[in-house]
């Protein structure tokens, strides 16, 4: 799996490719330990096209560390598959989600200055 | 022109309430799912594009609209937030809105508009903002007119709010009383205030008086009186001498021999009282009851896996379990009590013995090991009652009746599929776990998950 | 549940107060104790205040009761009716039957005015 960052609006944009799954969740923790993200983040899902139960696991695990430090995770741009999982799961629920990418790092943006 | 149409569970909660098993934007008016008056209407505005935004479950809805293409446009489905306003919304919406116009159709509302009518030019015309509002919520355009020359504001249809039982009756019998048609009703309509579906079998001396609106599949006997003013849904049975007058009949229902519905709404065993918003559960079956809907038999496969796995697992424990049962038993270290819980969606239930062996001393450690608190259940796997791996299962009480609607595919287990899973921390993890799993449904993998829940379990209970 | 008979508002006038719920299980019972009561008056108010639950056979039970009223002449009221009980009333077409009254007194009283 390809992981990529780049600063939209003041917020670090996340956009893993590929599937996340058991094998690439490390990949995914890996990196957002290491790398100097902003406290709100946005997951760019657009390149995302296969999720399972520990891809899910990582995305929930990774927006409880945020927000336990006052951020959080804000997810954009996911398929019609990806979503359906975040649906029957109702993951969705805990999440704000984005169609649009400028439209989620704005949104991000503006919850990290009202911290 | 595109329509976005946002509905939270605040604005439905009264027909959660009235009438649980029905998703409250499937919930038929005259017969036809309150969503698919949403999209005609969307439709004669020129839509070609449906967004259904919600912070609710959307899978029924989709399941039932799929992308639309029966009603000639594109639906898809987005999730929001209980809190946000329409503006932040609008914003998560934002790809979707950004090109051209599009209707924003706010909360649980029923638009009056009349089919024959054409929406498309009046919409070009109209202003940007908020069209028309009403207790229940809004409808509102967003984009610049095509047609900025001729700006109008009169709108030739009105909006009004169904937050209630007794507006949602009230709404059915006007609609069904409206010789003018202004809405499509399914069914045979060879004249007026009258709608008769396929496979309608009417006795012998039975009365139909419109107006009526009648499904499919429907049994009115001998002698029964149907309308005036009657919505018979489908797979309904109306037996001998009865009549069903002024009232809404849910799909699904029976109504027993020599009765008199009049002024009600009729939903499986449940009757409702539309004016005070009473209702009452008949349990007594000759006057109402549920019809089951066929075919949601057990998948044979899925049993027949079930049961292997779960002989399987018993054949390895029985040895153990003989030789460590009394002993625990002797040291009051096998603590078990009954509970009521739920076993599918269905919201039928089962006694099961819930085990707990307390710890200390190695041989509560070895049983803990081998997951002996599970063995007597293993045997209600190979009765059909239970999943071998499935959801926990959920005590069954009233409030918790809410949360099975919540939990597609539930399926009560002797092990979880969160226990098959490393990473869920809290409960609410698990129930992700839970969901993801019995939403796919794929047999062959309940054993190797069953496999990685008894591993996991070991590796649970090996730890000091 | 124990059926008793009070006659102490009118001695013509028997009133029973069901209770709880009239099904399968004491119907029968209702219906043999009321074998007792028409020997001794034909006028009956069923208080059905504190009565929740009533199925199909608690409705026949009723309705026979109401027959045998009628065979010797006399009638039973009902009294108290809750919206629930009262909807399985309407339901049945029971309701025709029987003279419905908001609460006992009014019902025993309404035989006062009738007799001769």
């Amino acid at each position: 799996m390809i992981i990529s960052e780049k600063i939209i609006s003041n917020i670090s944009v996340l956009t893993p490719e590929g599937s996340l799954d058991a094998a690439t969740v490390p990949q995914l923790k890996n990196f957002t330990a290491k790398s100097e993200v902003t406290p709100t983040l946005v997951l760019n899902l657009s390149g995302v096209d296969f999720l399972d139960s520990s891809g899910l696991g990582a995305i929930v695990g990774m927006a409880r560390n945020k927000r336990e430090s006052g951020g959080d995770v804000v997810l954009a741009c996911m398929n019609d598959k990806v979503r359906k999982v975040f649906e029957i799961t109702q993951v969705a629920r805990l999440f704000h989600i984005f169609d649009d990418l400028e439209a989620a790092a704005g949104y991000a943006e503006k919850q990290q200055k009202s911290l | 022109m595109k329509t976005i149409i946002v509905i939270r569970e605040k604005d439905y909660r009264w027909v959660r309430h009235v009438f649980p098993d029905i998703h409250p934007l499937l919930l038929p008016i005259c017969n036809k799912p309150y969503i698919e008056f949403l999209i005609d209407f969307s439709v004669l505005s020129g839509s070609r594009e449906i967004r259904l935004a919600s912070d609710g479950p959307l899978g029924e809805v989709e399941a039932y609209c799929e992308n639309g293409s029966r009603w000639g446009v594109q639906t898809s489905y987005a999730s929001i937030q209980g809190t946000d306003d329409l503006e932040v919304v609008l914003e998560k919406n934002r790809h979707f809105c950004s090109d051209g116009r599009s209707l924003v159709i706010n909360g649980m509302v029923f638009i009056n508009y009349d089919q024959k009518q054409e929406y498309k030019t009046v919409f070009a015309s109209l202003p940007a903002g908020e069209l028309l509002s009403c207790s229940g919520g809004s409808l509102m355009l967003t984009g610049v007119p095509e047609n900025s020359g001729s700006i109008s504001r009169s709108c030739p249809f009105s909006i009004s709010s169904i937050d209630s039982v007794s507006l949602y009756y009230n709404l059915s019998i006007d609609i069904l009383n409206d010789a003018s048609t202004p809405y499509v009703l399914p069914g045979y309509n060879n004249e007026e205030l009258c709608h008769i579906g396929r496979n309608v079998i009417i006795g012998k001396s039975a009365e139909i008086r419109k107006p009526v609106v009648i499904g499919d599949n429907v049994q009115i006997q001998g002698g029964a009186v149907v309308g005036p003013g009657a919505v018979i849904g489908s797979n309904v049975i109306i037996d001998r001498e009865s009549s069903v007058i002024r009232s809404v009949v849910l799909a699904h229902t029976y109504i027993g021999e020599q009765l008199e519905v009049e002024d009600k709404i009729a939903a499986g065993n449940m009757l409702i009282e539309p004016e005070s918003g009473a209702s009452l559960a008949i349990e007594d079956p000759h006057l109402l009851t549920g019809i089951k809907k066929s075919g949601a038999t057990v998948p044979f496969l899925r049993y027949l896996l079930h049961t292997l796995v779960a002989l399987t697992i018993v054949v390895f424990q029985l040895i153990p379990f003989l030789l460590l049962f009394p002993v625990l038993k002797l040291q009051g270290k096998w603590k078990q009590r009954m509970q009521e819980c739920f076993a599918d969606m269905s919201g039928k239930t089962l006694k099961l013995s819930e085990t707990a062996i307390e710890t200390g001393g190695p041989i509560s450690t070895i049983a803990a090991f081998l997951s002996l608190d599970r063995f007597f259940l293993l045997f209600r796997v190979l009765a059909g009652q239970l999943a071998v791996i499935g959801s926990r299962p959920v005590p069954a009480t009233s409030e918790n009746r809410d949360l099975l609607n919540r939990m597609p595919g539930y399926r009560a287990g002797v092990f979880s599929y969160a226990e098959a899973e490393d990473w869920p921390v809290e409960a609410d993890d698990m129930a992700i776990v839970e969901r993801f799993y019995a939403a796919q449904g794929k047999p062959l993998r309940d054993i190797t998950l069953t496999m990685k829940a008894l591993f996991n379990r070991i590796h649970d209970k090996s730890l000091p | 549940m124990n059926f008793r008979i009070d006659t102490t508002a009118d001695p013509n006038v028997g009133v029973v107060t069901l209770s709880g719920r009239i099904d399968a299980g004491n119907s029968n019972e209702l219906q043999n104790s009321f074998m007792s009561w028409v020997l001794e008056t034909s006028l009956f108010v069923f208080d059905c205040t504190n009565l929740d639950f009533i199925d199909s056979s608690g409705l026949g039970a009723i309705v026979s009761c109401l027959r045998k009223a009628l065979e010797r002449k006399g009638d039973l009221k009902l009294a108290g009716l809750g919206s629930k009980v009262a909807m399985v009333f309407e339901l049945t077409k029971a309701k025709k039957l029987f003279s419905i009254f908001p609460d006992a007194g009014s019902a025993v009283r309404s035989f006062e005015n009738s007799e001769p």
